[in-house]
């Protein structure tokens, strides 16, 4: 063999020896990605889950903040009540009563406008006073339209199971829920008035009492103390119209939108009426079951 | 060194072989009750049921046989199926030494419950720490219901530690605020106006800790992670009042506020880069409201009608509580563990 030839052979065999160790990088790279397969495939996402639902019945006695009111903010007392078929799915009511009525500011602002105008023209011949007389009476906020009492039946589902780690000492297991169904609202309004000689609006700021329906939903987080017991944080919807300021602001002019001397159904203005609830949530039994 | 180019060659191919083994591809499927079909690559799958897993898909007979719960396919080339030597080695060692044989109860070693360590939250699912945050989303007001403050908003945060970072955020609500109806049916009726106030643009200097995280299983089937945020921070705030109470003569001009704001944040991660953002934040700022009261005396003069100094009334310190939807990207978008928990 000439010292060509070896060269050559050495060089080819070189070129095949840095070749076939790019390859084998390749393939250890390659190699990374191995999938595993077999008991991990088709699992469940969690096993041994903690079904703090299934099969219990659930009371939670609750206290529930209204919010973005305009006149008066409502402070409820009261409990909802639930049996969770499923872990999913669950059927109850909540359930609760106006505890508290408190007046915004602008109720406090209108009240001691009204008040002055009173004080200075107590016969009521201002301008003032004439423009104000079917809207205002002697004390504004015993006109304001209340939630007296609410029961609400309500389909709830939860999707989300999880657990939470608080500074990374505290873990607990969470969930969020979704509910609706129809709320049955005891409300209590400026009566209505036809503004005549025998049934004025004027110096008649009579109050009236009566159920209205509406949709409510809403969704919220539970935090689990322990295994029968959670907090509770829910935020609620009830869209309805009713008359919060006891005004005549509807009923005449084009498409009835401007004031008529009235008070009407068609003052009710729509409130999206929003809750926010919290909740300290006792499950019976006190055990609960555990997944597979 | 004539021969140093075939050893070479040999070491690489020695090399080459054991990658080769381990770049094994797809898997076969496994059905729901833990059975696998039979695996399309026939060189190989590392397939963890030919460990006698089978008891983990929940074919525990298969598990007791000691044969594979896939059943229908061979173990796979180079895998111990796991019933060949050891119960021979332990019959040589009890008739060498009867004191050393093993004596357990295989059925109650198994049914011991485990002590292991499980973490609740086995590994952080996103990194934060030296990562850039870009927040963009709407945000509208949740606590003015004379004047509705939606804008969209900006938010570049640096996370210097895994749960605390540094950033600014801003919003624009010029062309967006909402002078709500029942402003006027209020006037109308009552003949009491209410001192509305309108935004330009707001930014701020935050600090944001992230006290929580965790993780939720939806519809028992996927999961994803969350975190949950403080926020706080200095800035500005840019607005006016909207002239209700002489709309005539006043025409106010924007003037920044210094406001201070605090809020919660959740963040939902779709990946390790990419999260929806929910967050609430109240801005507090001291609010020059406009005059109740009017000038009799018209024109520009000192106590007239038109001077700027006769427009504004009371100072109030103002709640601003803005809810805001959006997302955020975490740059770079990769990252590395430290420690493997």
């Amino acid at each position: 063999m000439t010292i060509t030839k070896q060269k050559t052979i050495k060089r080819l065999v070189s070129v095949l020896a840095a070749a076939l160790a790019l390859f084998a990088f390749t393939e250890r790279a390659e190699a990374q990605q191995i999938l595993l397969t077999g008991p991990l495939a088709g699992a469940p996402a969690v096993r041994k889950l903690r079904l703090h639902g299934k099969g219990r019945f659930e009371v939670a006695p609750a206290v529930s903040f209204s919010l973005l009111d305009e006149y008066q903010r409502t402070i409820f007392a009261g409990a909802r009540l639930q049996y969770h078929f499923t872990d999913w799915l669950s059927f109850g009511a909540w359930g609760a009563v106006g505890a508290a009525h408190i007046p915004t500011y602008l109720s406090d602002q209108i009240q001691e406008v009204n008040a002055a105008r009173r004080t200075l023209d107590p016969n009521g011949v201002t301008l003032d006073r004439q423009l104000t007389a079917v809207n205002l009476g002697p004390d504004f906020t015993k006109q304001l339209g209340t939630m007296d009492w609410v029961v609400a039946p309500q389909l709830t589902a939860v999707p989300f199971r999880g657990k939470l780690a608080l500074f990374q000492s505290i873990y607990l297991d969470t969930d969020l829920y979704f509910f609706a169904g129809p709320a049955i609202i005891g409300v209590t309004e400026r009566k209505n008035c036809a503004g005549t000689t025998s049934d004025p609006c004027v110096n008649n700021f009579a109050m009236a009492s009566r159920v209205a329906v509406a949709p409510t939903f809403g969704l919220g987080f539970n935090f689990f103390i322990n295994k029968w017991s959670a907090l509770g944080f829910e935020y609620r919807g009830m869209p309805m119209s009713w008359n919060t300021g006891g005004f005549d602001t509807a009923g005449g002019g084009q498409d009835k939108k401007f004031p008529d001397n009235k008070i009407s159904n068609d003052d009710r203005q729509f409130h999206f009426n929003s809750v926010l609830t919290l909740s300290f949530n006792v499950y019976l039994p006190f055990q609960y079951k555990v997944s597979e | 060194m004539k021969s140093s180019p075939i050893g070479l060659l040999v070491a690489v191919a020695l090399g080459i072989f054991p990658a080769q083994s381990w770049a094994q591809a797809k898997a076969g499927k496994v059905t729901a009750a833990g059975k696998a079909t039979a695996a399309k690559d026939s060189e190989g799958v590392i397939d963890a049921d030919a460990s006698g897993s089978a008891a983990a898909g929940g074919d525990a007979a298969a598990a007791a046989e000691g044969t594979p719960a896939a059943g229908d396919t061979p173990a796979d080339a180079g895998e111990e199926t796991g019933d060949s030597p050891a119960g021979s080695g332990l019959d040589d060692i009890c008739k060498i030494d009867p004191a050393a044989c093993p004596n357990l109860d295989m059925d109650k070693e198994a049914a011991r419950p485990l002590k292991e360590q499980i973490f609740a939250v086995q590994q952080a699912y996103a990194l934060r720490v030296r990562r850039f945050e870009l927040q963009a989303g709407w945000s509208i007001s949740m606590n003015d219901q004379f004047v509705g403050h939606p804008a969209p908003v900006l938010a570049l945060n640096y996370y210097i530690t895994n749960v605390l970072a540094v950033g600014v955020n801003g919003a624009y609500y010029a062309p967006f605020n909402v002078d709500q109806d029942f402003n006027s049916q209020v006037r109308r009726a009552a003949r009491v106006a209410v001192p509305l106030t309108e935004y330009q643009w707001g930014a701020a200097l935050n600090f944001t800790y992230v006290p929580a995280y965790g993780k939720f299983a939806g519809f028992g089937d996927f999961i994803f992670h969350y975190d949950a945020y403080v926020v706080g921070g200095v800035g500005a705030l840019s607005v006016r009042p909207i002239p209700v109470i002489d709309p005539d003569n006043r025409n106010f001009e924007y003037e920044p506020k210094l406001a201070f704001n605090a809020g919660i944040g959740l963040r939902i991660f779709f990946n390790r880069w990419f999260a929806a953002v929910l967050e609430v934040r109240d801005y507090v700022f001291n609010d020059k409201l406009e005059s109740l009261t009017v000038s009799r005396i018209p024109g520009p003069g000192p106590n007239g009608a038109g001077n700027p100094n006769t427009w504004y009334g009371e100072t109030r310190l103002t709640n601003n509580v803005q809810a805001q939807f959006g997302a955020a990207i975490f740059l770079p978008f990769s990252f590395h563990y430290r420690l493997p928990k």
